[in-house]
């Protein structure tokens, strides 16, 4: 029987920084897929997840018994992403841009996929606002529960339900009109669809 | 049942919390109330579209590697900050490795201070001297390693680069160029490490890593390169690989016609 995630993160905390490689391969999947559909970016999230496990290690000793370690772990991935692009904003010159960009070139790759139903979602999710996109990405691809979700944002549990469905109409909103421009006319400090 | 009570239900509708009797009466009074019910259908249709969009699949191998050499890294510098290494090389490495740049001034002020000392001291080639350049070349290479452990890939890319100003890396460094080479996200960054390595050429080690990355390498422009290092280097062992690159469909045209004058060179040299 396998030794539960809270247990194997409070050794960590104690010392044992061993039993933090049996975390990483329960969550690195899950963390690599909020970060990726969050940032859009594949790259940039395989480096963020050596960060937020980075980081777990550097804070380890705040991790407090009771506390769901699946929570606390995205609540760092979270902050390590804003951080992430918060220095990008700041402090990044432009030639940056071309050193992150991916192997393969976008442009007619990203052309066929905004022709299909999926890949218009896809760009039109990295269109809506931030904070609605990463709602929707917890609910729906994370399966988290409205609660866990509530916990993770801090706020209340009603605030949660309603911000989803307000989110869902919004991105039906840009998905619509993706078919006819298929442009980011939102404005939103993510842009990554469009350059990656 | 009333319509405020649809908007209420619906995150809870469409993650499958409701009980069975809130949603047969949320779908009883959708039938009877159009509005609610195109609402109900937008928002269900969105959430099975978002369902469609594709997981990506990260590279778990790859990031395994770099989650393990974290973890090293991170057990070497507790270690290091153990009581019984109270010396002064101790601190600088406990400071220098959450600050890279905190480490470079204290190489460069270790440098400074060395020839400094150098100069004054005759002859110059006395015990403390050699000690200080010692511990400067030490820093130097932390720096290094440290650099290439970075979240920024500019900060890999120095890291890199730095390695190449290492007057004798120790096998540290190599390790880490060649596990950049074959497991850095960034083609840049990946670039920088096969000419980082070229000065390596004569280990066993860092040729059949070349020859391996020759085998997995997707990025065009690093398969170039690493074409031009096995022929730069006479490696032989190389030319199997060469044969598929070149007779490999999936393969860059450009990067199968390099792979073919790889072969030349090779066979004939």
């Amino acid at each position: 029987m396998s030794v539960n995630d809270e247990a194997l993160m409070a050794a960590v905390r104690e010392g044992d920084l061993t039993q933090l490689g049996p975390l990483f391969d329960r969550y690195h999947v899950p963390l690599f897929d909020f970060l990726s559909r969050m940032t859009g970016n594949r790259h940039v999230a395989e480096d963020l997840v050596q960060e937020v496990f980075l980081r777990v290690l550097k804070y380890r000793a705040t991790y407090r018994d009771g506390a769901r370690f699946g929570t606390w772990l995205f609540s760092i991935a979270r902050n390590a992403r804003a951080d992430y692009f918060s220095r990008r904003e700041t402090t990044m010159p432009l030639s940056e841009e071309a050193l992150e960009a991916p192997d393969a070139a976008p442009g007619p790759e990203r052309q066929i996929e905004m022709e299909s139903e999926s890949g218009r979602l896809r760009a039109a999710l990295m269109c809506l606002r931030e904070d609605r996109r990463e709602l929707l990405i917890l609910a729906r691809y994370q399966c988290l529960k409205h609660e866990t979700i509530a916990e993770l944002l801090g706020i209340d549990i009603g605030t949660v339900k309603v911000r989803v469905h307000r989110a869902l109409k919004e991105l039906r909103e840009i998905f619509l009109q993706m078919a006819e421009r298929p442009s980011c006319n939102v404005k939103t400090p993510q842009r990554n669809w469009l350059i990656i | 049942m009333q319509c405020k009570d649809t908007s209420a239900q619906l995150a809870d509708y469409l993650a499958g919390s409701l009980s069975d009797s809130e949603r047969t009466a949320l779908e009883g009074h959708a039938q009877s109330c159009p509005a609610c019910r195109e609402e109900l259908n937008r928002a269900s249709q969105m959430w099975r579209l978002l369902g469609d969009i594709p997981a990506e699949r990260p590279d778990s191998r790859a990031m395994r590697a770099r989650f393990d050499a974290m973890l090293a890294g991170r057990a070497v510098a507790r270690v290091e900050r153990s009581p019984s290494m109270g010396s002064f090389v101790a601190w600088m490495r406990r400071h220098a490795a959450v600050q890279p740049l905190l480490q470079g001034c204290a190489a460069m002020l270790v440098l400074l201070v060395g020839i400094q000392v150098g100069r004054g001291i005759r002859p110059p080639t006395s015990p403390e001297v050699h000690e200080l350049s010692q511990e400067v070349r030490d820093l130097r290479q932390m720096v290094s390693l440290s650099l290439m452990q970075q979240e920024s890939a500019s900060e890999r890319l120095k890291g890199v680069s730095w390695s190449s100003q290492l007057d004798r890396p120790g096998d540290e460094v190599v390790s880490a160029l060649i596990d950049t080479l074959m497991h850095d996200s960034n083609v840049n960054v990946r670039l920088a490490s096969i000419d980082a390595l070229k000065r390596f050429a004569d280990r066993d080690s860092v040729r059949s890593a070349a020859i391996q990355a020759l085998g997995t390498q997707r990025s065009p422009l690093v398969q170039m390169a690493l074409i031009d290092f096995v022929v730069e280097t006479r490696e032989h062992a190389a030319l199997s690989t060469l044969r598929q690159l070149a007779k490999d469909s999936t393969v860059n045209e450009a990067v199968r016609a390099r792979a073919a004058w790889g072969i030349d060179h090779l066979e004939t040299a």
